[in-house]
């Protein structure tokens, strides 16, 4: 896609003048071309880059606005809001662009704009080489805006050319006579522009994003405000559990103390909730690699999306656009078939690739899906044999078998990539997920189709654990990795070598791995059978960590433990709990490992 | 003797001390460096840390570390009292600033130290150096440590025991988990 050169050239910058809003109304007015010989005057940029950056900020926006509604219109050309949506948005590039004298940006959104026009006015009509044209000048777009940021954070770079070939395109697709758009137009069912204008459903969302009202707040402050709010429902449950409240139950003081416990758990969820962002934005993104894909690759795909609105942590909205990216390529690339071998399995030579999100207990459940050839067990577990990997008489579910597709390396042999198609680096995909505390599970159906199935936490700034005590300590042990808990009967317990102590739990025997010991604490119990074993599950392996006593389930709120400690073995953070006392957040398979590091220095 | 202790020239040194008791020797602290001074609460220990980290409290959110001082400098441990407190100090280290809780028997009182109630670290002839020792103030009621916070808990001590192994999940600010 990338048609863009990457050669240095010159653009001129001057100092600011009036600032002139850019309504979306005007027409356009002529815009010489840029002169030649033009030099890059870095002094003026001093007062200039906080306006640079607003820029830069606002410009992403409209990108985004733009990439989202050429899309719609892509499938649904006559949709007149979206070609005013994707209009405006070059316009305004263009009046912020001209504003800040940045030339060649405005030249390509001012040659955009003019066939924008064109469209908007009935004079010209949607077809796939227009949107290719104006996804490539987004393109554009998006370039010279990192080049823009580098100029902002004082780096050395170069204001980034308009290829004149893009704007040699921009101006010809103009003067496409609209006779022959249809032999432009690929065999898209929507891009007959004799269609009704028809009302489009997701027509009424993009003006919903352009209008909505937003306060750009720096991360910092808000990271500053959660952590606050966490210590004010402390503070607030502190005061509620009082003891010299107790004797006043119905009283007035109670009263106004309860009417303080609902706001402040009013202003928690407010506040974490403008952590959160829609997912919407991430899938916009992934839409348009997979149009951009699907052209690639020769197949026709049908790229659906659902619950756009489904909100979580920005963080993990972030950390998910890698992972998400790489499963599409995945399912564009290998899981959907070719359009010929789609009809001769007699399905709709159109794939369907699509990305839904959606709340399920807690947790938000991202479905990667496809209705292509599924994950052939067979074949995998053939491959699977021959690498050793498992053994060939023992029974494997379903699952087991899929699972396989994460197995570092296993997917990267050319002999099961073409065949079942997925896995180029599946692993790295399973890893990224589980860095994000979440799960990923596979449903396929061999001929129709896989699913993907991303569990991912709201946020990564709350985990919900198990508060353990072990002696005078706390600890919290993140639910994820609890399967159940026990006292074990005594005879149960087994040991070998006198230390190495295990249980017998059903038909499994666990190996038994006190906290205590790890983290060098005195236990209350030495006996396991008065202790609690926790049954543990992390990277595949089970085992059983002994702790005094279970005190409760709480949501805690993550705190680093800061530079001075680093990275501890089995500890992946701290939390303040409801008596405002800090636990630390166990990362289990650091416990599990614990032994191949330095013993604990201290032992009381 | 060297003009220059610890980096920090003998004028500079001048200042403002918060000074605080370890059983019978007195102490003091840049008076700019101190956040705050609380009191003595219970710490959650964290493993695999040297011997005088006591744990982590919370400060009001945050999570801090906490040394105790009797530990670092060998002195034998005391009882708590109810004047045993935890003075919040700022160390700058890795390019931010970073918030320490260290354990003291009491906190005295603020003083002003002029250059010339400075003297250098004197030399005990065994070889042994206290590098965190900023300098010695002479005053009417005997002599006070001056301590550079900074060297006292350096940075890539507290945190050298770790062996580079944990979970590390990218938190909300990238340092978040670590």
């Amino acid at each position: 896609m990338n048609l863009l050169t990457e050669e240095p050239a010159k653009t001129k910058r001057r100092s600011s003048k009036s600032r002139k809003p850019a309504e979306p109304a005007k027409p356009a007015p002529a815009i010489l071309p840029p002169p030649s010989g033009m030099s890059f005057a870095a002094t003026s940029l001093g007062q200039e880059t906080d306006l640079l950056t607003d820029f830069s900020v606002e410009a992403r926006e409209h990108i985004a606005t733009i990439e989202n509604s050429v899309l719609i219109l892509e499938r649904d050309p006559q949709n007149t809001e979206a070609i005013h949506s994707v209009f405006r948005a070059f316009h305004s590039i263009k009046g912020l662009a001209g504003f800040l004298d940045l030339d060649q940006i405005q030249l390509l959104t001012h040659e955009v704009e003019t066939v924008l026009d064109a469209v908007r006015n009935g004079r010209l009509a949607v077809s796939s080489a227009l949107v290719d044209v104006v996804l490539q000048s987004v393109d554009y777009l998006s370039q010279a805006l990192v080049k823009l940021d580098a100029v902002v954070r004082g780096e050395p770079s170069v204001p980034l050319p308009v290829d004149p070939s893009l704007l040699e395109k921009v101006k010809s697709i103009q003067n496409v006579p609209e006779a022959a758009e249809e032999s432009v137009a690929p065999p898209e069912p929507s891009a007959a522009p004799a269609a009704p204008a028809a009302p489009a459903e997701s027509a009424p969302r993009v003006t919903g994003r352009v209008e909505a009202a937003r306060v750009k707040v720096d991360t910092q402050k808000l990271d500053a405000l959660v952590e606050m709010v966490g210590e004010l429902v402390v503070a607030q449950s502190l005061l509620r559990h009082d003891e010299r409240l107790k004797s006043d139950v119905n009283g007035p003081i109670a009263h106004k103390v309860s009417q303080m416990a609902r706001i402040t758990s009013e202003v928690q969820q407010i506040t974490m909730s403008m952590r959160m962002v829609p997912i919407g934005q991430l899938f916009q993104k992934t839409a348009r690699l997979a149009r951009d894909l699907a052209r690639k690759s020769g197949k026709t795909v049908d790229f659906i999306t659902s619950g756009e609105d489904t909100e979580l942590d920005r963080n993990i909205v972030e950390e998910l656009g890698d992972p998400l990216v790489h499963m599409i390529r995945n399912s564009i690339d290998h899981g959907l078939e070719s359009p010929e071998d789609r009809v001769k399995a007699g399905k709709n030579p159109t794939g369907k690739i699509g990305l839904k999100a959606s709340h399920q207990a807690g947790m938000i459940v991202v479905e990667v899906f496809d209705d292509g050839r599924g994950l052939d067990t067979k074949k995998i577990r053939a491959r699977a044999i021959d690498r050793a990997l498992i053994s060939e008489d023992a029974e494997y579910s379903e699952e087991d078998i899929y699972n396989l597709i994460f197995v570092p390396g296993f997917s990267t042999a050319s002999q099961v990539t073409d065949v079942s198609g997925r896995g180029v680096g599946m692993d790295v995909v399973k890893r990224h997920i589980e860095r994000l505390r979440g799960r990923i599970e596979i449903r396929s159906v061999l001929g129709q189709g896989t699913t993907f199935l991303l569990k991912l936490p709201l946020t990564l700034a709350i985990i919900d654990g198990l508060i353990v005590g072990v002696g005078s300590g706390r600890y919290v042990v993140p639910i994820v990795a609890v399967k159940e808990m026990f006292r074990p009967p005594s005879d149960t317990v087994h040991s070998a070598e006198g230390s190495r102590e295990m249980v017998r739990l059903r038909d499994r025997v666990l190996p038994v791995v006190r906290l205590s010991e790890r983290f060098g604490v005195e236990a209350t119990h030495r006996e396991l059978h008065d202790s609690l074993l926790i049954v543990t599950e992390t990277e595949n392996r089970q085992f059983c960590l002994v702790v005094d006593e279970l005190i409760g389930r709480q949501e805690v709120v993550i705190k680093s433990l800061g530079e001075v400690f680093g990275n501890i073995p089995g500890v992946a953070g701290g939390a303040i709990l409801g008596d405002g006392r800090v636990g630390l957040i166990l990362d289990p398979a650091g416990v599990f490992q614990a032994d191949a590091k330095e013993p604990a220095l201290h032992n009381a | 003797m060297a003009a220059v202790v610890s980096g920090v020239s003998v004028a500079e040194r001048a200042g403002k001390y918060l000074t605080f008791e370890l059983g019978s020797e007195v102490y003091g602290l840049p008076v700019l460096r101190v956040r705050e001074v609380i009191g003595i609460q219970v710490a959650a220990k964290v493993p695999h840390a040297p011997m005088h980290v006591k744990g982590v409290i919370n400060l009001r959110g945050k999570v801090i570390p906490i040394v105790d001082l009797r530990m670092k400098f060998g002195l034998p441990t005391a009882e708590e009292t109810d004047r045993t407190c935890i003075i919040v100090m700022q160390l700058s280290g890795r390019g931010t600033t970073i918030l320490v809780g260290a354990v003291v028997d009491r906190v005295s009182e603020v003083t002003s130290l002029a250059a010339a109630d400075i003297e250098d670290t004197p030399d005990f002839g065994d070889g042994s150096t206290l590098p965190y020792v900023l300098g010695i103030a002479k005053t009417r009621d005997g002599v006070r440590i001056l301590i550079d916070p900074d060297c006292l808990f350096d940075v890539c001590e507290l945190g050298n025991f770790h062996s580079g192994h944990g979970m590390s999940a990218p938190g909300h600010d990238g340092s978040d988990l670590s």
